[in-house]
């Protein structure tokens, strides 16, 4: 059982069909959901959430259906939205009382966990002030610490940094670097900014028109130890990128003649010359570099995913 | 997660029953209605006919006070249902101030914020969030209408030198029963007009023009088509007579309101209270739903 189960999931919004036959298993320590705006990432989130309601297929979170079963998901996810969402006029550690005894806790239980979720993402001075008057990084804490104020067993992050400034930033993702640490807590993380997610998760799942255009576990990429090639070139020829495949390499082909390789052990450096001197291919460029997630990210938006759960770029 | 250590750590004790949620709402509703100034000043303009009542109640068993309204006493100094009626009277428009006032607290200060997708991602229903919203709304309403008006016939109970608690019975149950229906359709009513208003002085007007502008267009509706009909559209007026007739007190004799059927007074209130729903469960959403 993964944290996050989808069997042929298709929710639609009016006319429109927002997520079309999503199936897949998300069984990260944290879970990274990238995709360009209008994807359907942030349906996938209000849909595991128990807002909509598939019309086709399911989502199951930790074995639990998200329409039958939401109120007992519910209980045990925390869910920080990405747009402003708080009510202004109570002070932080009310506000988070209060979504911690919503919860489920009881008040002197909540009232502790709130003092003690504020000082730990760092508002702890100033959570007597009404939410209203905090900063925008403030507010993205804020919303942290009530979604973490009850100990949640999956924690939902949708665009965690938005709006934040480099060193906010950087403590937020410090933050959820701690919280993956700690162990107990399954993160489920939104965002559009790859170097968050590559920071952050291990694995990561991305949509694209609301499709899963890629799904694969960074940990096992990176562990692979395959040989990454950038290759810059003047001249390149789709005859080229097929010889180039020829050899059992995977290839991606950029505008401005970038090309991008997965080089399998028994190829050289010399066996591409040879095929770009035959193709009469200019070289002006080599760099051997491991993946990326923007390379996975750019070869998912690319193509369309087929596969299986998990694919290899 | 400790204040000293500053790290995460899991939540492990007790968790409160799923119901227990509701009533969290319903608290915080409350303690925010409160939470104003203006809320107490209004609790107390709504008691002060609780406390002409009462004094009248003391005049009427103190012997005294009879003595010196010689052959008036028995008629100014009444205690029955007609004395109760008249305090349900008194109380509708203070009742009414309150309702436009709080119901906006309570519902508003979420919509600003866009604080529903959070407070919908905890284990609690649309239903869970706006029942907790009513609960608050109904307390606070219970404080200044059937709670003192049954210790007022408590009171009367007490001081009047006959058994005349258990031989008045009716007149509490009457009593009870149509403050609570008025609370209760005023509590949804304010509760499904401030979720469609975003701005609280703009919803507390609203409030009043829901229960004043439609009892003006029945009058005229009647007045034109001369039917009783339009009356159905005077909520007011409908209130009066529910509260007539639970009390057993005669009223507007010959005239068209005296025609008016229990029955459809009840089917209008319910009408309007499912309408009242469907408007709160047409706002109260986590997300809105993107038609196209």
């Amino acid at each position: 059982m993964g944290v996050i189960d989808l069997e042929g999931l298709e929710v639609r919004l009016g006319n429109r069909t927002v997520l079309n036959g999503l199936t897949g298993a998300l069984q990260g320590q944290v879970i990274g959901l990238l995709g360009p705006n209008g994807a359907g990432k942030s349906t996938l989130i209000n849909t595991l959430l128990g807002f909509h309601r598939p019309s086709r297929g399911s989502a199951r979170v930790f074995g639990l259906d998200t329409h039958r079963d939401r109120s007992q998901i519910r209980a045990g996810i925390g869910y920080m939205p990405e747009n402003d969402s708080f009510i202004g006029n109570m002070s932080g550690v009310r506000f988070v009382r209060y979504m911690a005894e919503l919860a489920g806790l009881p008040p002197e239980q909540a009232l502790e966990r709130a003092h003690e979720a504020l000082f730990y993402v760092g508002l702890g001075e100033v959570r007597y002030r009404k939410v209203n008057t905090y900063s925008l990084g403030m507010k993205q804490l804020v919303k942290l610490a009530q979604a973490l104020a009850h100990g949640p067993k999956l924690l939902i992050l949708d665009e965690p940094t938005n709006g934040l400034d480099p060193i906010a930033r950087q403590r937020m993702i410090q933050l959820i670097k701690e919280i993956r640490a700690e162990g107990s807590v399954r993160l489920l993380i939104s965002s559009h900014l790859l170097r968050d997610i590559d920071e952050t998760c291990d694995e990561v799942l991305i949509l694209k028109n609301g499709h899963i255009a890629a799904l694969c576990n960074i940990e096992e990429e990176r562990r692979a130890n395959r040989s990454f090639m950038e290759l810059e070139t003047v001249d390149a020829t789709e005859q080229f990128s097929v010889r180039i495949r020829g050899l059992g390499c995977e290839c991606a082909c950029f505008p401005g003649g970038r090309i991008k390789l997965v080089i399998p052990g028994h190829v050289e450096a010399r066996d591409l010359y040879v095929i770009a001197s035959e193709q009469g291919v200019q070289i002006r460029r080599m760099n051997q570099r491991r993946d990326s997630l923007e390379d996975i990210f750019l070869r998912a938006m690319d193509h369309e995913w087929t596969g299986p759960v998990h694919v290899s770029l | 997660m400790s204040v000293y250590k500053h790290n995460y750590r899991a939540y492990t004790g007790k968790l409160t029953p799923g119901w227990a949620r509701i009533f969290v709402l319903a608290r915080y509703g409350y303690q925010d209605a409160w939470s104003s100034k203006i809320t107490v000043g209004i609790f107390i303009l709504c008691l002060l006919p609780c406390l002409v009542f009462l004094f009248a109640i003391y005049l009427a068993n103190n012997p005294m006070a009879r003595l010196l309204l010689g052959n008036h006493a028995p008629r100014i100094l009444a205690i029955n249902a007609e004395f109760f009626l008249n305090l349900l009277y008194a109380q509708f428009g203070p009742a009414l101030v309150l309702a436009a006032w709080i119901a906006p607290r309570l519902i508003t200060f979420d919509l600003a914020d866009d604080a529903l997708p959070i407070l919908l991602s905890h284990p609690i229903s649309r239903f869970g969030y706006v029942f907790g919203k009513w609960i608050a709304l109904f307390t606070a309403l219970s404080l200044v209408t059937w709670i003192p008006d049954l210790v007022l016939f408590a009171y009367q109970g007490y001081s009047s030198p006959q058994p005349w608690a258990a031989a008045n019975l009716p007149i509490a149950i009457g009593l009870l029963a149509g403050a609570m229906i008025w609370i209760a359709f005023l509590s949804l009513l304010g509760l499904a007009l401030s979720s469609w208003v975003k701005w609280r002085v703009v919803a507390t007007g609203v409030i009043f023009a829901a229960i004043l502008v439609p009892a003006g267009v029945g009058s005229i509706v009647s007045a034109v088509l001369r039917t009783k009909w339009g009356l159905l559209l005077n909520l007011p007026l409908m209130i009066s007579i529910l509260w007539q007739r639970f009390m057993g007190v005669p009223g507007f004799a010959n005239s068209q309101e005296a025609s008016l059927p229990t029955a459809a007074i009840s089917a209008m209130l319910m009408l309007v209270c499912l309408l009242f729903l469907a408007m709160l469960f047409a706002r109260i959403r986590a997300r809105e739903v993107v038609r196209g």
